[in-house]
C-alpha cells in the first residue's frame, strides 16, 4: 500500500488549470516560498493541535521545571499509537488514537482511563511489558512516589506497584529504561532520580541515588522484591540501555545535570548477568564528561553496530562517536557533533543568540530519504537569564555527506514555547513521522507531516519510501525489546534497535520505523535480544510489516482507511 | 469513443482524477557543470556533437494533450530514442553503476562502454529496432542485467553474476501498462474489502485474487488488519502487476526508462539521480547535469505508450491462412491460451503520466507539475480493436501478466539463470506476450532460441502440459500452431 497525498477535487483541479494556463493568480504568486538551498526533502510539519482532540499541558513549580514526557504505545490492540502525556501539577492524560490511515490525526480523551490516585506529580511515561502478557504496561514517574500500571484490555490500567513488588520510592524520579538481560524472564528496570529535596544543603550536591531493578529467570508472575539495586545518581535526567560494545549485553548510559552534581559526570554501567552493577572508569576507558544532560538518543548512524549518542545539554549537543582507534574496544568516546553541524548550541531563528537549552533527542527520518535525522526539543529551564528564552526545537535532516541541516523554521517547528518530552510516530499511518511536542505551561503542539514542501506552500508532496517493522516473539519479551534491525536496500544498511528508555522522560514501544529513499523493496534482517538471527526478509516499501520470531515470511497490516472506519 | 471527442472525455477524466497540470520540463537549461559559457554555445550549433536538441515549444505542453501536442511530444520522444548520446549529452557514467538505486562506483570507470555491466548502448534503439525502431533485438543486442551494488562490474557471462536477457519489442506497450494498472486496482480492491469485511465481522475472510478473468490465488484478511499472503500466486506481495522485463518486474515504461537510460547509456535522470535524492547534481561525475529531464522522461514515455498495437498478418498464401485458421484453435485447444490470454479487457484508453503505482525515484502523481495524460484511442489500432459487451476493448497482447514457474525436473532449458530478480527467483517469469511473436526472433527470454518449435517444447513448469500437448500432436497440427503464430508480427 501506497497511501497518497490528497487529490484536489475537481474545482482545485480546474482552477488550477485556469491558474496554469494563463497566469498565476494572486494568491498563488504571492505564496510562493524562497527556495531553500538544502537539496533534500524538507518535511512540511503542519501544526494540528486545535483540531486533534489533545488538550494538554505540563505544570507545575520548580519540580516540573524538568519531565514534561509523553508515552507512546498501543494500549488496545488495534496497532495505533496512543499517548499517555505527563501533567506535572495537572493531570496525565491517556489519549486513544482515533485517527484512520492518510487522514486527519484525531485522538479521544480517556479521562479516567489512569487511576486518579496517580494521575498528578506525573513527569515522565515509558511503556514496558512487564509481566509478559502481550499488553504493554505503563510506568509513570513520578515525584514522590513512581506508579507501576498493568495494562488491561482497551486502554484500561490498575496499579500494579504492589503485585509486582516493585518499590514505588519516594524520590524525584525523571528518567527510566528497560531492558531484558540475558536469562531473564522479567524486564531490568532502571530508575533515575533527581535532586534529594529532604537532604541538607538541597539542590546543590544532592542527587538521589539511582535504582536498578534486575529482571529474574523466575518464571513466576513478577516479583522485584529482592531485586532493588541502588546505584550513584548524579541528577539523573535520561538513561537508556545500550549494546555499545556489540556484546549482546546491555550497559546502562546515563545523562546528568551538572546544575546540581556535585563530583559527578556522565555515566555507563556494567550489567553482567547475576552480578551487581558496576561503572566504568578511567580504566576502563571511560573518560569524564560533564554536561547540564538532559536526554539521550541512540542511533547506530553507519550500521557498524557501535551506536552513537546524541546527549541534549544546554549549549552544545553532544554527539559522540566510539573511538575504535584504541588496540581494545574501550568506551572511548569523541564528539562528532561540530564536524557533522549537529551542535545546536543556540536558537537557529529569532534574535535571541544565547545559547540553548537542550531536552529530548529522538533520531528518526522525518522525511524518508534514508538518511537519519535529529529532533532536538529546546526550552528555557523557566526563567534562566543566561540562556535563550526562545529556543525553538531543531529539527536536523540528515544530509548526502552524513552531517546535519537545521530545518527546524523550514518545517514548520520552531514554536516560541518551552518544549520537553516529545514523541515520534506515524500517528496518522501514511508512512510520515508525526511529532508531539510537550512545552510546559503551554498547549502540547502536535504536528502532522504532510510531505516534503514545494515552492508552492500550500502544496506538499510525497517523499520517499518507507517501512514500518512491528517484531514479537512468544511469552517473553513479547515486544523484543533489545532487538537489532537491519534494513538492507542496495548497498546501504541502516540499523535500528527496539529500545525502551533515552530520550527525556518519554518513551516508546510500537512500529519502528525507517526511510528508504527511492528504494522500492528492501530486505530485512533482526538480531533477536537473545543474540539469534532471523532469516532475510523481503519486503516491498511503503507497507506497515509484521515479524513475529520465527516466522519464514514477513507479514503486512493494513491500518484501517477512512472508508474502514469502525 | 471515436476519435473526434477523445479529448472531451479525457479532459472529464483528467478533472474526475484531479490531475495537476503543468508544462513539461523540456527547456535546455544550464546542462554544463564547470563549463564556461563558450563551451556552452558551441554545443550549440548545428553541428555540435550533441543528440538531444530540447524543443522549446514543448514548454507549453502539459495536461490533457491535444493531439497536435502529442505528435509533437512523441516526436521528441522519437528523436530521444533514436538519439545516440554522447558525452556532451551527459552519456557514461564514471563515478556510477548501473544499479536503479543511485550507487556509486568503488572508483571510477576509465570506459565509456563495457559490453556486460554497462554502459553498453549508445542508443535506445541499439536494441529495439528488429524490425524497427521500437521493436526487439537480436542475440547480440541482448542485456546482462545486474543489480550493480556489490558486484557492479563483472567480465564475464557466467549467469552467477548477471542475467543475460534479451531485448524486448515495445509496441502496444501504453495498453499493456493501463491493463497492468487496472488489474493492480483491482487485486487491491480486493484486499481493501477483504480487510474491511473482516473488520466489521471479526472473522478471517478470503477472498480470491482474480482480474480481468486472471487467478493470482488467494489471501486471507485477518480482523486485526493482517493480510496473510501464502497463497497469492504470479504477483508480488504489495498485489501491483509490473509488466515490463521479461520477469515481469517493472511496474511503468517511465520507471523501465529511467532504469534503462542509466544502465545503458549512463544517462541519468533528474527525478531519481538529482539532488533531491543524491544530492549531487552530477552524480555520475562525467561533468554534466541535468542530463535527463522529468519532461525527457515523459517524451520518451509518450513514445513508447503510443506504439501501435501489433497486427496480425493476412497470409496471402491460402495454404497458410487455412493452417493458421487451424492453427489458432489448437493453441486455445491444448491449452497455450491458459497464460497466453488471447485478449484482456481494458476499461480506459487514457494515459496518464506519471502512473499511480511509482513510488520514490520515479516521478509520481502529484509530485511535479509536469503530469500529461493523452488518449491511446486515437491511435488507429487501439480505435480498431474489438470491445466486449461492456464497452471495453479487448487487448490481443496474448498474456496474463502473470509470472509462472517455467523450469521443472526434466524440463529445463529456461532455467538458465542463476540469480533471483526482484525476489523473484530465477527460472520464475512473466508470461511473455505473443503479439508481435512473428517479428522477434531469437526467442526466449535470453534470445538463444532460433524457432518457435523449439521454445514451446522449451515451456517447462506451469506451461509443461500444454507444451506436451503441442509435442503430442501430428506434425501438421504443430506446424499449424506454428503457422498461427507466424501470423503475429510487428508492423513495420
Amino acid at each position: 500500500m501506497m497511501p497518497r497525498l490528497p487529490r484536489f477535487t475537481c474545482r482545485l483541479a480546474l482552477a488550477a488549470v485556469a491558474g496554469l494556463a494563463h497566469a498565476p493568480t494572486a494568491a498563488a504568486a504571492g505564496s510562493v516560498a524562497k527556495p531553500s538551498p538544502f537539496p533534500h526533502d524538507i518535511p512540511k510539519m503542519a501544526l494540528v493541535t486545535d483540531t486533534s482532540g489533545i488538550d494538554h499541558r505540563y505544570t507545575g513549580p520548580w519540580e516540573y521545571f524538568v519531565g514534561g514526557g509523553v508515552a507512546t504505545f498501543d494500549c488496545n490492540g488495534d496497532r495505533r499509537p496512543d499517548l499517555v502525556i505527563a501533567g506535572g501539577a495537572s493531570d496525565a492524560q491517556l489519549y486513544v488514537n482515533r485517527s484512520q490511515a492518510g487522514g486527519a490525526i484525531r485522538f479521544d480523551v480517556a479521562p479516567t482511563a489512569l487511576p486518579a490516585a496517580v494521575r498528578k506529580r506525573v513527569l515522565g511515561a515509558y511503556p514496558i511489558d512487564i509481566d509478559n502478557d502481550g499488553r504493554k504496561d505503563l510506568v509513570l514517574l513520578r515525584v514522590g512516589g513512581n506508579a507501576i500500571l498493568k495494562g488491561g484490555p482497551d486502554c484500561s490500567f490498575t496499579r500494579a506497584a504492589r503485585r509486582f513488588a516493585i518499590a514505588p520510592g519516594r524520590a524525584w524520579t525523571t528518567s527510566f529504561a528497560a531492558t531484558f538481560e540475558a536469562g531473564a524472564s522479567t524486564p531490568t528496570l532502571a530508575f533515575g532520580n533527581y535532586v534529594d529535596r529532604a537532604a541538607p544543603g538541597s539542590p546543590w550536591g544532592t542527587c538521589h541515588d539511582n535504582v536498578v531493578f534486575r529482571g529474574s529467570a523466575d518464571r513466576t508472575p513478577p516479583n522485584y522484591a529482592e531485586a532493588a539495586q541502588a546505584i550513584t545518581g548524579h541528577c539523573t535526567l535520561s538513561l537508556l540501555f545500550t549494546d555499545w560494545d556489540r556484546s549482546g549485553t546491555p550497559a546502562l548510559r546515563v545523562t546528568n545535570d551538572r546544575q546540581y552534581y556535585r563530583g559527578g559526570e556522565e555515566q555507563l554501567w556494567r550489567l553482567a548477568p547475576g552480578r551487581p552493577a558496576r561503572p566504568f572508569r578511567r580504566a576502563d576507558g571511560w573518560r569524564s564528561l560533564k554536561i547540564w544532560g538532559m536526554g539521550i538518543a541512540e542511533a547506530d548512524l553507519d550500521a557498524d553496530g557501535f551506536p552513537e549518542y546524541a546527549l541534549t545539554s544546554m549549549g552544545d549537543t553532544k554527539l559522540q562517536v566510539l573511538d575504535r582507534e584504541a588496540d581494545d574496544l574501550r568506551p572511548v568516546y569523541r564528539d562528532a557533533a561540530f564536524a557533522k553541524g549537529a551542535t545546536a548550541h543556540r536558537p537557529y531563528t529569532g534574535g535571541d543568540l544565547k545559547p540553548s537549552t537542550g531536552w529530548h533527542a529522538a533520531f528518526a527520518d522525518f522525511n524518508n530519504d534514508a538518511r537519519t535525522d535529529l529532533l532536538i526539543t529546546k526550552g528555557n529551564v523557566e526563567q534562566m537569564p543566561e540562556f535563550a528564552a526562545t529556543d525553538p526545537d531543531n529539527l536536523l535532516l540528515g544530509t548526502h555527506d552524513g552531517r546535519f541541516h537545521e530545518a527546524g523554521a523550514d518545517a514548520g517547528i520552531a514554536l516560541p514555547t518551552r518544549g520537553r518530552g516529545a514523541a515520534v510516530a506515524d500517528l496518522n499511518m501514511d508512512g510520515r513521522l508525526d511529532l508531539v511536542i510537550v512545552n510546559r505551561d503551554a498547549q502540547v503542539a502536535v504536528f502532522q507531516n504532510r510531505g516534503a514542501r514545494t515552492q508552492d506552500t500550500a502544496r506538499q508532496r510525497e517523499m520517499g519510501n518507507w517501512l514500518q517493522l512491528e517484531l514479537s516473539q512468544a511469552d517473553i519479551n513479547r515486544d523484543a525489546v533489545g532487538a537489532t534491525i537491519l534494513i538492507k536496500t542496495g548497498n546501504l544498511t541502516q540499523s535500528r534497535r527496539v529500545f525502551v528508555g533515552g530520550g527525556h522522560a518519554s518513551g516508546a514501544l510500537g512500529f519502528v520505523h525507517v526511510g528508504l529513499g527511492v528504494a522500492e523493496r528492501a530486505v530485512v534482517r533482526v538480531r533477536w535480544p537473545d543474540g539469534d538471527w532471523s532469516p532475510d526478509y523481503r519486503v516491498f516499501a511503503n507497507n506497515f510489516v509484521i515479524l513475529p520470531r520465527g516466522a519464514a515470511k514477513a507479514r503486512y497490516w493494513f491500518p484501517p482507511a477512512a472508508s474502514q472506519s469502525e | 469513443m471515436n476519435s473526434s471527442n477523445w479529448r472531451q472525455h479525457m479532459m472529464l477524466g483528467l478533472l474526475a482524477a484531479g490531475l495537476t497540470l503543468a508544462g513539461l520540463a523540456l527547456s535546455d537549461g544550464p546542462r554544463a557543470s564547470g563549463e564556461g559559457a563558450t563551451q556552452q554555445a558551441a554545443e550549440d550549433t548545428p553541428w555540435a556533437e550533441r543528440a538531444v536538441r530540447r524543443d522549446p515549444a514543448l514548454a507549453t505542453v502539459r495536461g490533457a494533450l491535444s493531439a497536435g501536442d502529442l505528435k509533437r511530444l512523441v516526436a521528441y520522444g522519437e528523436m530521444l530514442f533514436a538519439a545516440k548520446f554522447t558525452t556532451a549529452d551527459g552519456a557514461g557514467r564514471p563515478n556510477a553503476t548501473q544499479a536503479i538505486i543511485p550507487t556509486k562506483r568503488r572508483r571510477p570507470s576509465q570506459q565509456m562502454f563495457a559490453r556486460l555491466s554497462g554502459g553498453d548502448a549508445a542508443s535506445c534503439a541499439a536494441c529495439h529496432n528488429d524490425p524497427v525502431m521500437g521493436g526487439a533485438g537480436d542475440f547480440s543486442a541482448n542485456a546482462f542485467v545486474s543489480e550493480g551494488f556489490a558486484q557492479a562490474d563483472f567480465d564475464t557471462t557466467d549467469p552467477q553474476f548477471s542475467n543475460e536477457r534479451n531485448s524486448n519489442h515495445l509496441f502496444g506497450a501504453g495498453l499493456v501498462e493501463l491493463l497492468a494498472r487496472e488489474m493492480t486496482a483491482d487485486l487491491q480492491a480486493l484486499r481493501t474489502r477483504a480487510l474491511r469485511e473482516a473488520r466489521t465481522s471479526s472473522q478471517p475472510v478470503t477472498v480470491k485474487l482474480e482480474t480481468k478473468g486472471v487467478a493470482f490465488g488467494e489471501l486471507v484478511a485477518k480482523p486485526d488488519g493482517v493480510v496473510d499472503l501464502d497463497r497469492i500466486d504470479g504477483v508480488d506481495e504489495d498485489l501491483v502487476i509490473r509488466p515490463f522485463s521479461q520477469k515481469g518486474v517493472i511496474v511503468s515504461l517511465r520507471q523501465f526508462t529511467i532504469n534503462a537510460l542509466n544502465h545503458h547509456h549512463g544517462m541519468q535522470a533528474e527525478e531519481r539521480f538529482g539532488a533531491r535524492w543524491t544530492g549531487e547534481a552530477d552524480f555520475d561525475g562525467d561533468g554534466r547535469t541535468r542530463e535527463v529531464t522529468t519532461g525527457d522522461v515523459t517524451a520518451l514515455v509518450a513514445w513508447q505508450a503510443t506504439l501501435a498495437v501489433p497486427p496480425t498478418l493476412k497470409p496471402t498464401d491460402a495454404r497458410w491462412r487455412t493452417a493458421a485458421a487451424s492453427g489458432s484453435k489448437t493453441f486455445d485447444a491444448i491449452g497455450c491460451a491458459d497464460c497466453h490470454r488471447r485478449a484482456l479487457p481494458l476499461r480506459s484508453t487514457v494515459f496518464r503520466d506519471p502512473g499511480p503505482y511509482d513510488s520514490a525515484g520515479t516521478l509520481r502523481d502529484g509530485e511535479s507539475p509536469d503530469g500529461v495524460a493523452f488518449d491511446l484511442a486515437q491511435l488507429p489500432s487501439v480505435n480498431a480493436l474489438p470491445r466486449n459487451a461492456d464497452g471495453h476493448i479487448l487487448v490481443p497482447l496474448f498474456s496474463d501478466l502473470k509470472r509462472h514457474q517455467m523450469v521443472d525436473r526434466t524440463v529445463d532449458r529456461l532455467g538458465n539463470e542463476l540469480i533471483a530478480q526482484r525476489f523473484v527467483a530465477p527460472s520464475v517469469f512473466q508470461t511473455s506476450e505473443l503479439w508481435g511473436i512473428a517479428s522477434t526472433a531469437p526467442f526466449g527470454h535470453r534470445g538463444d532460441i532460433t524457432t518457435l518449435d523449439e521454445v514451446i517444447r522449451a515451456h517447462g513448469g506451469a506451461a509443461r502440459t500444454s507444451r506436451d500437448r503441442y509435442i503430442g500432436l501430428g506434425d501438421a497440427d504443430r506446424s499449424s500452431v506454428i503457422a498461427f503464430l507466424k501470423t503475429l508480427v510487428l508492423p513495420k
